[in-house]
């Protein structure tokens, strides 16, 4: 089977959303400097000329207005953020122009654009390098937010939203990501991207994750299934704002347990949303209480130490999973050693 | 008294007729959204507008009904959606505060001030990217060029050498604060640090000399100099928001109001306003009458276009 990595499967769809769109530009700090964007944009500029591709001064806000402007007249503009916490300059026009410029002038404007933002992790990125905010865009309506959690899903979304998608996207890529080996075409590929897949199928437990968490759910069902039997059927969310509540509520229907595994906070966030859509559902479904995997309710600490404790793992998922499918929180199922784990995940090594 | 003159005159009076009867309707409840009016602001409007091109594109604020109808928008559609019915502009989801007439290029008017002015710019790329002769308008207030924003567009429009025209409407008030307590910088030197040209005119109600000045600012941004700020002192007759005046509020000076209004075209020319009061009276009357008749939108109208 072809296998691919993320970085490779974001630079591919960087190169495609230029090839197959020739109104597509790509801009955004950093994007063509020496390392483009984690290696997502290298050698573009020079490729399709300077007009398409650019960096830019520091400034978010402006450089989020510039593509409403953009797109109002034909260009397709994709707009990087190295960081995710960058993006925050520019909630005014997230908020208050791009996500509303349909609806308030009643239909009479379409804003395809796609926002690319980085979510950091590991060797101290600390608490304005690494925060995941994909509840706080969700929860506004007329944003479309995804978290490609594999390379097959960056190319099917990416692909979509340059040639097709006539709404903006905001996507959240999850830097530990960037070196993780994918098989293509693994699991089930809806045919318009911009919903949830069925990753793995199960029949004890459901696991509904976003972006890394998805494949620390995939190995922690892994794990559990050889060590103890139990199947995990994991659903990768993907599309937050478009979840496949039928996907999610016959998977539970079928297991009768829930985990939500989601890089953010559990407040308000992702695991009261996904509770939420099943609570106001059909809460007969469920045999036991929802379980929530998600960081600590705190801004995200720098210490190696205090990180380890800020962020689940596979291990939090594999400890879930059985305690959800035994009842019990001593459920006797040895859990993955910190070896095991070291051998899972490439080690990220800093500074950026 | 040349024929360019007269369209001007008769567009600002147009626009101010137009405003003096959302006023008279306002009390009734008939429109509930808030307004901003322009009375005292439409002689530059109109003036600035009639020295620009069809194609040109303008991107402005919530004090946007003077733009909307000297733009080319459809007058019936505006007091359609003043009036929150499904035959407005935007079916009754923007009211006062976000006209639009894409056909005639006003793109968006933001309740956020300086929220358009990158807009402009983003159009401004576009134009330049795409080979496009047509010129960006930015029609912001004094307000907005406190924001940083505003800074930030100046240098990315000057960096790029973009089509884009920065207009600002000074009216020395921002609410109910005026620039002195506001504004530490000069706009005129703010604007050299960028190396943009930087025009003015002290006198809005003065529409020969508006539109001229527009005219030859049009020109160099249209020919490829690069934007260009212009700066259009004016003086805004009533309250910021509603449509009454408050003089009686003790925050500002009504003989300096008075001074303005003594200059006013709107009110001495008696002979113009004569000339065309009576065909703008009936078009008002037409749109106020298509606004009343007009359905108000459907319940299932709240979930469509979101997306």
């Amino acid at each position: 089977m072809k296998t691919m990595t993320y970085r490779e499967a974001i630079a591919r769809s960087m190169r495609g959303a230029l090839e197959k769109n020739p109104r597509s530009i790509i801009y955004g700090l950093g994007v063509t400097d020496f390392t483009g964007i984690f290696g997502t944009t290298l050698g573009l500029e020079k490729e399709f000329g300077s007009g398409r591709v650019f960096d830019t001064p520091l400034s978010e806000d402006a450089m989020t207005g510039f593509a409403v402007g953009a797109a109002l007249n034909g260009l397709y503009p994709i707009h990087i953020h190295i960081r995710a916490d960058f993006m925050l300059l520019a909630m005014n026009q997230l908020v208050n122009s791009i996500a509303k410029y349909k609806y308030m002038y009643g239909g009479l404007f379409e804003l395809p654009l796609l926002v690319r933002a980085v979510i950091g992790r590991s060797w101290g990125q600390g608490a304005q390098h690494s925060q995941s905010l994909q509840a706080l865009l969700s929860h506004v309506p007329g944003l479309t937010v995804v978290m490609p959690a594999s390379a097959q899903s960056v190319l099917d979304t990416y692909e979509y939203a340059a040639t097709k998608a006539r709404f903006p996207v905001i996507s959240l890529e999850h830097r530990l990501l960037y070196d993780y080996s994918f098989n293509l075409d693994a699991g089930a590929r809806p045919a318009d991207p911009f919903t949830s897949r069925l990753v793995r199928e199960g029949r004890h437990v459901t696991v509904a994750a976003t972006s890394v968490m998805v494949a620390d759910a995939v190995n922690a069902a892994k794990f559990v299934s050889e060590k103890a039997g139990i199947e995990a059927e994991v659903i990768d969310l993907h599309c937050l704002t478009r979840p496949d509540s039928k996907l999610l509520l016959d998977s539970v229907r079928k297991t009768g347990r829930l985990i939500v595994a989601d890089a953010g906070w559990a407040p308000f966030g992702v695991c009261a949303e996904i509770s939420r859509l099943v609570a106001t559902s059909d809460p007969g479904l469920l045999k036991a209480p929802v379980q929530e995997i998600a960081q600590a309710h705190s801004p995200c600490p720098t210490a190696k130490t205090l990180e380890n404790h800020f962020y689940p793992d596979m291990g939090t998922v594999a400890d879930a999973i059985c305690r959800l499918a035994s009842g019990r929180k001593d459920h006797g199922v040895e859990l993955p050693s910190a070896d095991y784990k070291r051998r899972l995940y490439k080690e990220f090594k800093g500074p950026f | 008294m040349t024929a360019a003159y007269e369209a001007m005159f008769r567009q600002a009076l147009r626009i101010r007729l137009a405003e003096e009867k959302i006023a008279e309707i306002y009390p009734s409840d008939k429109i509930q959204s808030p307004v901003h009016l322009s009375i005292g602001q439409e002689p530059h409007t109109a003036a600035l507008i009639a020295s620009l091109a069809p194609g040109d594109q303008l991107y402005t604020t919530y004090r946007s009904h003077a733009a909307y109808l000297a733009k080319g928008g459809d007058m019936r559609l505006m007091f359609a959606e003043l009036y929150g019915k499904a035959s407005g502009i935007s079916k009754g989801k923007a009211g006062s505060m976000h006209l639009c007439s894409p056909e005639h290029g006003l793109m968006g008017c933001s309740a956020i001030v300086a929220a358009t002015i990158s807009h402009a710019v983003g159009a401004g790329y576009a134009f330049q990217l795409l080979g496009r002769k047509d010129i960006v308008v930015s029609l912001t207030g004094d307000g907005s060029t406190e924001e940083g924003v505003f800074h930030e567009c100046l240098n990315f429009a000057a960096l790029r050498k973009l089509p884009v025209l920065f207009v600002i409407e000074n009216n020395g008030l921002a609410i109910h604060a005026h620039l002195a307590g506001r504004q530490a910088f000069s706009l005129e030197k703010l604007t050299a640090a960028y190396g943009i040209p930087y025009f003015l005119s002290p006198d809005g109600l003065d529409m020969p000399a508006v539109a001229a000045q527009t005219a030859k600012i049009a020109a160099a941004v249209r020919g490829g100099a690069g934007p260009a700020v212009y700066e259009i002192r004016a003086c805004r007759y009533m309250q910021h928001v509603g449509v009454a005046q408050d003089f009686d509020k003790g925050y500002r000076d009504r003989a300096e109001f008075e001074a303005w209004r003594a200059r006013d075209p709107l009110v001495r020319e008696k002979a113009l306003i004569e000339k065309f009061r009576p065909e703008l009276d009936r078009e008002i009357a037409a749109a106020v009458d298509f606004a009343e008749k007009a359905p108000f939108p459907a319940c299932e109208e709240v979930l469509k276009d979101v997306f």
